[in-house]
């Protein structure tokens, strides 16, 4: 099936362009070119500004647009329906999302709809000749898994710091308008009330000082505010002590909680489980303290203070405001 | 009201992570299973956490059914957990470990909610901490036309609707739908319940009901895998940390920022 690759994006109410859409755009057109189609980019919904520009820098064909407005407010019927009648009037042999929150959910609806294969957590994509091998983390990011499909397929990839940021092949990509009927669906989920987190966003943090049970004790958590204060940046948190209400679960990094990329990553009192590193280990430098020398955190980090996280933290925070 | 409750046997996450942190992690000659007899197998731990909040509904004096099954090779004990915290049902159907994928669970599922005359609320874990995969949930709301509902920290029944309150990376969001709906549980929804020693003893002489592919009218086709595991492997750790010396804490955190800032990683 020589059909094209399309990469696929709908976060247009809520983020904009979805962050790591341009590791997905790389490892697109290597299986585009593998294949020898064209690498499409189909939007659903809003078309962000920048997304021509990243197309043209990422050799993409076509950038198609189904707008509805149904389509204002995206949710899952209306979504799914949408890429679905997109899927049968293209045919795509891979469709590829950034595995933001809401594509856990529309990837596999997709697949289950249209009868492709699907697979999450996708860090690698290579082509078996039609067929796609994906590469995926399991054990949150302990091992890695390869998976076979020999048919059409739906991924999410997750965004991996060991991808080359893309290199430039520009194209003049084609728009187009793609009509898809909505009329006949009705959303089945009711937003009774929506999130509301107002303000900075820790995904979008450049620095980011976390916390774990190694703060002891909750007002321990204030350590970490402190320094991330006193930094520019913000504070973050594994899970444990989400769990215990030291802070909400908007701070939580890792598997479950954000995926961060920010320039720096200060992991205080964290033993560096692989469900909290998959949260971080995209981080430009990693620094870690911990009183533990032989913790797992030290492997990933670029620097590492063996210490007392309630002396180090005040004494950075002194450090940095003492200019 | 019925509510069948997914959930699957799955290797102890954290046993996984210990081996692999002391280099220790065996994977068998196919190339893909780990081979560890030494690694717990437990309930997925959202699972349980399923089974939790569907114990809440009877506490909160919901008349309910709770149905818990399991596709696995041999899920005896934690369907015996399950049944000890309160499941009213228990039902394995037989699979070989690592003979089936996310479609082929959602289709034995889907016939196994259909064998019952279906069900009035399902809930699955977020994702199973095995595969990290997420899928099957979404895959049986599409074999079974069900909204499906995700991570949810609160799942309240009213009449015939279900209110969720959902961890979405902007904060909580409250979504609300008609039953027959799919719900995930992720761990906000809170710790689960200890069964008590009255309980696990009971459940221990219970045998799971069981239901094979036959019983529930599906072919060896309708289970083959779509999405085939070739392979499994440690992922690399790059492991050169700089340490950072100093007498006191005060030298260790100024030779920290120096460097920070000579490297432009800070102001
Ligand atoms: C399916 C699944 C999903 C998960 N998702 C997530 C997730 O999204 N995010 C997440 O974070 N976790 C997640 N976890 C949990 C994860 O496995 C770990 O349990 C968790 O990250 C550990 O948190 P921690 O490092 O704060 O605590 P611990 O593992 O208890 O580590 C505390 C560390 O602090 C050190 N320490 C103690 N005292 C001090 C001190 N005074 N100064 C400095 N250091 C000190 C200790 O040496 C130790 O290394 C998940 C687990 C599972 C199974
Ligand atoms: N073999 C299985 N048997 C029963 N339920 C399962 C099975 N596999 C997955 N599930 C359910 O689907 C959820 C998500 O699993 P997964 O898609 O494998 O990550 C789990 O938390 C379970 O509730």
């Amino acid at each position: 099936m020589s059909n094209a690759l399309v990469f696929c994006s709908f976060d247009a109410g809520r983020d904009g362009i979805p962050a790591g859409a341009e590791e997905v755009l790389t490892l697109a057109r290597k299986i585009a070119a593998a294949r020898g189609v064209d690498l499409d980019w189909l939007v659903v919904g809003a078309k962000p500004a920048a997304v021509d520009e990243i197309a043209a820098r990422h050799g993409v064909a076509h950038v198609d647009q189904i707008d509805d407005a149904k389509l204002a407010e995206a949710s899952p019927d209306l979504l799914v329906a949408a890429l679905a009648g997109y899927v049968s009037q293209h045919s795509p042999g891979l469709l590829m999302m950034t595995q933001t929150f809401d594509a856990r959910l529309i990837a596999p609806r997709l697949a289950g709809r249209v009868g492709a294969g699907v697979v999450m957590n996708v860090v690698d994509l290579e082509d078996t000749g039609g067929g796609v091998k994906a590469t995926s983390t399991a054990y949150g990011g302990d091992t890695r898994v390869e998976y076979d499909i020999a048919g059409a397929a739906v991924v999410g990839v997750v965004a991996d710091p060991l991808l080359p940021e893309p290199a430039s092949s520009s194209s003049s990509p084609e728009s187009r308008s793609v009509a898809v009927d909505l009329g006949g669906v009705d959303e089945r989920i009711q937003v009774v009330q929506k999130a509301s987190t107002e303000g900075p966003r820790l995904e979008d943090a450049q620095i980011i000082v976390a916390g774990g049970r190694g703060l002891q004790e909750s007002e321990n958590y204030a350590l970490v505010e402190r320094l991330a204060e006193a930094l520019g940046g913000m504070a973050g948190a594994s899970r444990p002590i989400v769990d215990d209400g030291w802070t909400d679960t908007a701070h939580q990094v890792g598997l479950t909680g954000k995926i961060t990329r920010p320039v720096l990553y200060l992991a205080a009192g964290i033993s560096g489980a692989s469900q909290h590193m998959v949260g971080c280990t995209a981080a430009k430098t990693l620094v870690a303290i911990n009183t533990d020398p032989d913790a797992a955190i030290f492997k990933y980090a670029q620097y590492g203070i063996v210490g007392d996280c309630l002396e180090v933290l005040p004494a950075l925070t002194k450090a940095v405001k003492g200019g | 009201m019925r509510i069948v409750i997914c959930v699957k046997e799955v290797l102890d996450p954290d046993a996984v992570d210990n081996y692999v942190l002391h280099g220790k992690l065996e994977i068998g000659d196919d190339g893909k299973t780990l081979t560890q007899t030494s690694i717990p197998r437990l309930m997925n731990a959202y699972d349980e956490q399923a089974i939790e909040a569907a114990l809440r509904f009877r506490d909160n004096g919901v008349e309910c059914t709770l149905d818990v099954v399991c596709v696995g090779a041999d899920p005896t004990a934690i369907l015996r957990q399950a049944a000890a915290m309160g499941a009213d049902e228990i039902t394995t159907v037989p699979v070989e470990n690592g003979s089936v994928d996310g479609h082929a669970v959602a289709k034995i599922l889907a016939a196994y909610v259909q064998s019952k005359g279906g069900a009035d609320l399902i809930l699955c874990g977020r994702q199973a901490s095995d595969d990290d995969q997420g899928v099957v949930p979404a895959l049986l709301g599409e074999l079974l036309d069900m909204p499906v509902l995700t991570i949810a920290r609160d799942v309240q029944l009213e009449g015939d609707r279900v209110r969720v309150t959902r961890v979405t990376p902007e904060g909580d969001e409250i979504v609300e739908a008609s039953c027959p709906a799919i719900v995930t549980i992720s761990n906000e929804l809170g710790t689960p319940r200890y069964p008590t020693t009255m309980r696990t003893m009971k459940a221990r002489r219970l045998q799971p009901d069981q239901a094979t592919l036959e019983s529930l009218s599906l072919s060896a086709d309708d289970v083959r895998p779509v999405v085939a595991m070739s392979k499994q492997y440690v992922s690399s750790v790059q492991g050169n940390c700089e340490f950072i010396d100093g007498a006191t804490a005060d030298d260790q955190a100024s030779a920290l920022i120096a460097k920070l800032r000579a490297e432009r990683v800070i102001e």
